[in-house]
């Protein structure tokens, strides 16, 4: 009974620790989709002028995953008359930071707003944007995500330790 | 496409209160109230339907214009752009939005129209057989006449101009008809087997590929106005096809004193003229004329 406390204990404070690093892992995924998923449409604007719908449920599936759903808000969002919003936009999503979810909320407003030309641009300094805080999340996820695994083995092995 | 682009508590009145087959045009100004063209009549928009005075009048405002310009194209700006440019934005249900804003110009071109202030809605109509009381003189047994439609804006030329290819095609006459399009919305409602389409063409190029490509017995084109139109006309009659046009002038005087149209006339071109007025209702014939100008008709 002991061992499978100790054993539970261990598995627990692990699988903190993975919840933990994932969370970094899954933010650095996320931004890198964005920027493929903004990097196409500003190419498709320019040569296809294919309509944003088309575009958006063209968009590759295995960026698509990992854009937690954003794709398909905005689309549902393009059926409806109301404005944007930061709830229905982000509900259930929670690895963005607040600031991210202005950035990307304004990059979806622009969305279909403005001739080739301006759409391109503006898509393009979103991508500069979402670039830099990608790289901050490269950069957390090396220092944090990596830790905070390390730190739920650690955390096990000491409540392990203790209990025996 | 009606409910799509314009807000929701302005189509629920329009749907309900309003006869939507007498509207011809919805008029949004940035901060003014919503006229509605009524067969004619100019009416403000209303809680209640539509009415005469400005008190109960609702008003729309700059973003709602941006909204149902927005909507009009699909939620993509930029894929209509080229459409822009000219003023306007035709929907896939050939509703016509005429758009007012600030014109981008570069290198002397117009690059795009940005804040937008006013936009037009116009309403395309079917008028089954509203050509039939001209039919007859412009559509021979053997052939069909060069016909050119003269009326003011909003008098029907383009719905005069469908009926008559729909007339031909109910009749399987074997002609082959191209619509000129140049802002694709002549062939809304037509279904005809003898009909090709090119859309979005100036029309000199437009005439020039058509007749070389698709070989039509007759060209149909909407609002000739530029020298362009007119070389292009001459072209095309030199090549022995036949032509139903249309352009703006409120009475035959009008007409004949337009410059641009000098060498038409006196090369008797035009075998028909059809004058379309807008005194009883949208598609009031005035008359058909002759090359003479004599009128044969009313």
């Amino acid at each position: 009974m002991k061992y499978l406390l100790i054993f539970i204990v261990f598995c627990v404070c692990v699988f903190v620790g993975y919840v933990f690093s994932s969370k970094y892992n899954r933010r650095k995924k996320f931004f890198a989709a964005l920027i493929s998923f903004a990097d196409k449409l500003s190419l498709e604007i320019n040569f296809s002028r294919e309509r944003l719908r088309v575009l958006i449920e063209n968009f590759d599936e295995t960026n698509k995953k990992h854009l937690l759903g954003l794709d398909e808000k905005f689309v549902n969002y393009l059926d409806k008359k109301c404005e944007l919003s930061n709830e229905e936009m982000f509900s259930k999503i929670d690895i963005l930071k607040k600031e991210e979810k202005d950035i990307i909320l304004l990059f979806f407003r622009t969305l279909g707003r403005s001739d080739v030309e301006n759409q391109t641009k503006e898509i393009q300094n979103f991508v500069k944007r979402f670039l830099e805080i990608k790289n901050e999340c490269d950069v957390e996820c090396k220092k944090y995500g990596t830790l905070s695994l390390k730190l739920g083995i650690v955390a096990g092995l000491f409540f392990a330790v203790i209990l025996f | 496409m009606l409910e799509k682009i314009l807000p929701d508590k302005f189509f629920k009145i329009i749907n309900e209160k309003v006869n939507l087959k007498a509207v011809n045009e919805i008029r949004l100004r940035a901060n003014k109230p919503v006229v509605i063209n009524n067969n004619g009549k100019l009416l403000f928009l209303a809680e209640t339907g539509l009415c005469g005075d400005l008190n109960k009048a609702l008003f729309a405002s700059k973003i709602i214009i941006e909204d149902v310009i927005f909507r009009a194209s699909e939620c993509s700006i930029y894929s209509v752009n080229e459409q822009i440019k000219k003023g306007f934005i035709i929907t896939d249900d050939g509703i016509r939005l005429g758009l007012g804003g600030n014109v981008v110009e570069e290198n002397g071109k117009v690059k795009t129209i940005t804040n937008f202030s006013s936009c037009n809605i116009r309403i395309p109509h079917v008028v089954k057989n509203c050509s039939l009381n001209a039919f007859a003189y412009i559509c021979k047994q053997s052939s069909v006449e060069n016909t050119l439609v003269i009326s003011p804006p909003g008098a029907g030329k383009t719905t005069f101009l469908r009926d008559f290819v729909y007339q031909l095609s109910i009749r399987n006459l074997p002609y082959n008809v191209l619509l000129l399009d140049e802002r694709g919305e002549l062939d809304y409602g037509i279904n005809s087997n003898y009909t090709d389409k090119i859309a979005f063409s100036s029309k000199s190029e437009g005439f020039e590929n058509g007749i070389r490509s698709l070989a039509p017995d007759i060209i149909v084109t909407d609002e000739i106005g530029q020298q362009n139109d007119i070389d292009a006309i001459e072209y095309a009659t030199s090549c022995g096809v036949k032509l139903l046009a249309s352009t703006h002038a409120d009475s035959m005087e009008t007409f004949m004193a337009k410059k641009l149209f000098r060498p038409l006339i006196e090369q008797k071109i035009f075998k028909r003229y059809v004058l379309l007025s807008k005194r009883n209702g949208p598609g009031t014939f005035e008359g058909i004329y002759d090359e003479n100008f004599c009128r044969i008709y009313k």
